[in-house]
């Protein structure tokens, strides 16, 4: 019960954080880091495969209707918490993600954690920025933004998830 | 059996997920700049007032730039006022042209309208950027008011008004559209932003004929319904011919630093709105 309330708090501070705070900041046009994709990083391994997918799309819709991007949240984030599952697979591997008796984020290795962090925004970038151009007109450019903002994310994303997994999740 | 079962769960999840992203694609691909601005506007009623307490807080850093700003603005206007006044006493000693004079030039200054406004959100990340000001409906904002900075250099204009907020469409979209002109020159070009660097924007479609240096400073050609003619857009850069080697592609560097925007001046073309509103009359009587 308590666990469900924490990520309630979690979702909102990161809706928070992405409207008010990170889209505020003028650093330019290359910094764009998505980084409310942490609640569906951070959202417990053993969480039913249709839950993840499911929290996925409403953090999604959530963020497109503040920003007004039409349905394009939804949609890479959507995509993210379907594939969770196997980009999990591919950055741990099948014996210890599903084989351990309580799966939990903090269990796994630091550099297992950081190859999952990796795939997850970048599967969610690449979706996002490619659908927000809608051209490979200026495609060194589309992926400019998208290393930049995305090395930005994942150094955020992995102090927020281990702030989570490690400091407010376990007590 | 169970095999079965488990196959249908799996299918379960993948078909709810093809739903849903062809919910998602459909509406994405019907969406216009136009319904993300209402969209925006909705949203600002619940978020609207958070946003502005935190632009306030980063307003404060700016001040001491912007005070600079408006002191050398006013002093300018200050030395534009003195060579009215001295007309005025001039013209005063004759009062058959004061009476001739003061109908002609207050239908001219009624053409438009000023009103001021504080932007609360403002993205330049994004290839269909917008800002949010904190002045909406009920202070008189109009959709379809141009949006400048205090030193008259051209932001956007207004698409979208709530009660209490408005949102801008700035040049910085790859939407934004207008038509400007290289100052002393009447030759006009479409001015657009390719999304690559939010302190250009690029002019398109300008005649050969057209004569002009790097640096000079280009305009608002008064042709867009949303300009007056002679707002400032930037300076000159760079020039390239087109592909066709018919007209030039110019490069524009903005006279507004759309990266620190605070305070901004809209203003209302009154005729603008006369005209609309007789256009719609008469699509309505037919």
């Amino acid at each position: 019960m308590q666990k469900q309330i924490l990520y309630a708090v979690a979702f909102l501070v990161l809706v928070m954080l992405q409207i008010f705070l990170l889209d505020n900041i003028a650093l330019g046009l290359y910094f764009h880091p998505l980084i409310y994709t942490a609640f569906i990083i951070m959202l417990p391994l053993d969480l039913k495969h249709i839950w993840v997918m499911l929290l996925a799309a409403l953090m999604g819709l959530t963020i497109d209707l503040l920003t007004g991007m039409g349905g394009l949240n939804v949609i890479a984030s959507t995509a993210i918490g379907f594939m969770r599952p196997m980009l999990l697979n591919a950055a741990v591997g099948h014996n210890t993600a599903t084989d351990d008796t309580m799966p939990a984020l903090h269990r796994l290795q630091a550099k297992n954690l950081a190859w999952y962090i990796i795939l997850m925004v970048v599967v969610h970038s690449l979706l996002y920025f490619l659908l927000e151009t809608l051209s490979l007109n200026n495609l060194h450019h589309t992926l400019l933004r998208l290393a930049v903002s995305d090395i930005a994310a994942c150094v955020m994303i992995w102090y927020l998830v281990k702030l989570f997994t490690e400091k407010i999740i376990i007590k | 059996m169970y095999k079965l079962i488990e196959f249908i769960r799996r299918i379960y999840v993948v078909l709810l997920f093809i739903l849903i992203e062809a919910i998602a694609l459909n509406y994405y691909a019907r969406s216009s700049f136009y319904t993300q601005a209402k969209i925006l506007a909705h949203a600002n009623s619940v978020t609207g007032a958070l946003q502005q307490s935190i632009f306030s807080l980063r307003h404060y850093f700016t001040l001491r730039s912007e005070n600079e700003m408006l002191a050398q603005r006013v002093a300018e206007l200050e030395n534009t006022l003195t060579i009215y006044r001295e007309q005025e006493r001039q013209t005063q000693t004759d009062t058959l042209t004061m009476a001739a004079m003061d109908s002609t030039m207050l239908a001219s200054l009624s053409q438009y309208r000023y009103t001021t406004a504080r932007v609360i959100s403002n993205t330049i990340n994004s290839s269909h950027n917008f800002i949010t000001l904190n002045r909406g409906r009920q202070h008189g904002v109009l959709v379809d008011m141009a949006v400048v900075t205090p030193d008259g250099a051209m932001v956007g204009y207004v698409l979208e008004c709530s009660e209490r907020y408005s949102i801008v469409m700035p040049m910085l979209n790859t939407e934004f559209r207008t038509s400007g002109k290289i100052s002393g020159d009447e030759h006009f070009g479409s001015i657009s932003w390719d999304g690559t660097s939010p302190h250009r924007v690029q002019m398109s479609e300008l005649t050969k004929y057209s004569e002009f240096e790097i640096g000079d400073e280009v305009i608002a050609s008064g042709l867009s319904q949303y300009f007056p003619e002679g707002v400032r857009i930037g300076y000159v850069e760079s020039l390239k011919e087109n592909e066709n080697h018919t007209s030039y592609d110019v490069e524009i560097r903005l006279a507004a630093d759309m990266t620190r925007l605070s305070n901004v001046i809209l203003i209302e073309n009154t005729n603008y709105t006369e005209i609309y509103e007789l256009e719609n009359a008469a699509r309505s009587s037919h």
